[in-house]
């Protein structure tokens, strides 16, 4: 058995904006998220009991990046470790860094479809619960669809460093866990680079219709969904939100509590929606 | 008062059999229970059938109700002609034709054509739909009431009916457990409003309206969900402009005693509380 990195939570999103204004507006007035901190060149959004799990940053050059929780300072340099063992060049973020994070400590590195994955220690908590400008029912921020290698060979990045488990692939596009959800990544093999979508978890099935009514009156670009995923059986609705990041919501699911198998479904939209509902996201084809 | 058991089908006439009868299998999901010189019957469930189409005039539109003892027909016929509304005992023909052993044939105050029917026939083969609809049943009628106070106090004093919410003035109305099984809605003409049929699941609701979407069936509703009956629904246009409902999850009233009828707006947030807007004239101010 080989050595792996203990994730203990996905955390947050960080994503580069050419437009810091407007994609804040989305966050708030479209999203549902609560404004937690501005500055001149970030925006924080509240989702959960977690202080954020959404940055907007000013300018595209800013990036993306997803952070994952890890236990301790020992666990972050295991890690650091580890990956630079398996040949990936590692980063260990300065001060001004882990407090525009909000943790203390943190170290990162760049996957080949372009994103960075940011392993944190202590990140900021919040005591006060999330209250969001429009009644969108948020749970807390749910997973990340992300692009990968065409060929999939990032996937073991996931699997054998950063200790995920595959619960499903449809194609060689993989749903990796690391915990009781289903999945927290969705990794799709793509020609192109970045983030597919941010997932925030909604109450129920009420909660995906009624937000993709509100959505449409709003004139909010719909891209996926309304559907229910046939792996996960999530119901989803995914939208397009700013500098081509589109956001979902999703609800119900499976949980998967003792481990089980992972099962190969066909590359076929029905295994990516079983109501067959429409889709503009090319990976989801 | 007489006892209505249950709703056991409807009748409509068609100017186009072949139309009608490809609509009700490819469409709908019905299964064809019986083929005839001008007419085809239909089956939902475990009934002989619950829809018959017959070559005649559109508007020749008949719900009939089941009664559980013979006697019922001439207690019924003897109310309601006391009420100044003719009743006509049907021939032995038609009641073959309408596979039942007896029954009585009145029109309400709107002018509904109903009828009361005693043993119809059920079917020892079970239903087994053209297309794979989730279908359990037929289960309701929408009428149309040119007088919505007046039919109410009809269908209540002379039925076992009774109100278990109500939308504006239109009356949702119960026989047995089941939230309504005749629901009135305001129209100057009479005839059948919409026809329900109950799926197994919010699923089926939601692959039926993108399998029918996609075959340019015309939606007028939905899909949604009501608050009153907490049924998941869609609404979309048959033959001759006849609206049907599939819905599933509808609410059960277990204890009369405890339940109390609530007042709904006439306006989208009575009909629907995910946000969809109904294009149902009946359902409109």
């Amino acid at each position: 058995m080989n050595e792996a990195i203990t994730i203990e939570q996905l955390r947050y999103v960080r994503l580069g904006t050419a437009d810091l204004k407007g994609a804040a507006d989305f966050a708030g007035r479209i999203l549902g998220l609560q404004l937690v901190d501005r500055t001149d060149t970030a925006a924080y959004f509240r989702s959960d009991y977690r202080d954020h799990t959404l940055v907007y940053l000013d300018g595209i050059e800013a990036g993306q990046a997803v952070g994952f929780e890890v236990r301790s300072p020992d666990v972050l340099a295991q890690a650091e470790r580890l990956l630079t063992e398996a040949g990936i060049v590692v980063t260990r973020g300065d001060a001004e860094a882990c407090e525009a994070r909000k943790v203390r400590q943190f170290a990162s590195f760049r996957m080949p479809a372009g994103y960075d994955i940011e392993l944190v220690v202590r990140p900021l908590q919040s005591g006060w619960r999330y209250h969001g400008p429009r009644d969108a029912g948020i749970t807390g921020l749910e997973a990340i669809a992300l692009r990968g290698a065409p060929d999939a060979s990032d996937q073991q990045i996931w699997t054998t460093l950063l200790g995920g488990k595959i619960s499903d692939w449809v194609g060689d596009a993989a749903y990796v866990r690391f915990d009781e959800a289903h999945h927290r990544i969705a990794v799709h093999p793509s020609e192109k680079k970045g983030i597919i979508a941010v997932e925030f978890g909604v109450e129920n099935m009420d909660l995906i219709m009624q937000n993709a009514y509100h959505l449409r009156g709003a004139q909010v670009r719909i891209v996926d969904g309304p559907g229910r995923r046939t792996a996960s059986q999530q119901v989803f609705l995914s939208f397009a939100g700013p500098d081509g990041v589109n956001f979902s919501f999703v609800a119900e699911g499976e949980r998967i509590v003792n481990g089980r198998r992972a099962r190969q479904f066909p590359r076929k939209r029905e295994s990516f929606c079983n109501w067959n509902s429409d889709t503009q996201i090319p990976e989801y084809q | 008062m007489i006892k209505l058991a249950d709703v056991s089908y409807v009748r409509l006439g068609t100017r186009d059999l072949e139309g009608a009868t490809h609509f009700a299998t490819e469409y709908l999901g019905l299964d064809i229970a019986e083929q005839v010189k001008g007419a085809v019957y239909f089956k939902s469930d475990e009934r002989e059938h619950t829809l018959c189409y017959f070559e005649g005039d559109p508007s020749d539109q008949v719900v009939c109700f089941e009664v559980e003892e013979r006697s019922h027909l001439d207690e019924a016929a003897a109310q309601i002609e006391r009420l100044g509304y003719p009743v006509r005992r049907g021939t032995s023909a038609e009641a073959a034709l309408r596979k039942v052993r007896d029954f009585v044939a009145f029109r309400d105050p709107t002018g509904n054509a109903i009828e009361l029917a005693w043993r119809p026939a059920y079917s020892g083969r079970r239903y087994h739909g053209a297309r794979d609809a989730g279908i359990t049943g037929f289960s309701h009628v929408g009428l149309c009431s040119s007088d919505l106070v007046r039919d109410e106090a009809f269908w209540t004093e002379v039925t076992n009916a009774r109100v278990s919410d109500r939308i504006g003035d239109a009356p949702l109305l119960r026989i047995d457990e089941v939230h309504h099984t005749i629901a009135l809605f305001p129209s100057p003409t009479p005839g059948i409003q919409h026809i329900n049929h109950q799926v197994e699941s919010g699923d089926d609701i939601m692959r039926s309206h993108q399998f029918l979407k996609d075959r340019q069936v015309r939606m007028v509703f939905g899909p949604g969900r009501h608050p009153t009956s907490e049924a998941k629904f869609l609404y979309f246009e048959g033959p001759e402009n006849m609206v049907f409902e599939y819905s599933s999850g509808v609410r059960e009233i277990a204890d009369e005693l405890l339940w109390r009828e609530r007042q709904f707006t006439f306006g989208p947030k009575g009909f629907c509380k995910w946000g969809a807007k109904p294009d149902i004239p009946e359902f409109r101010k």
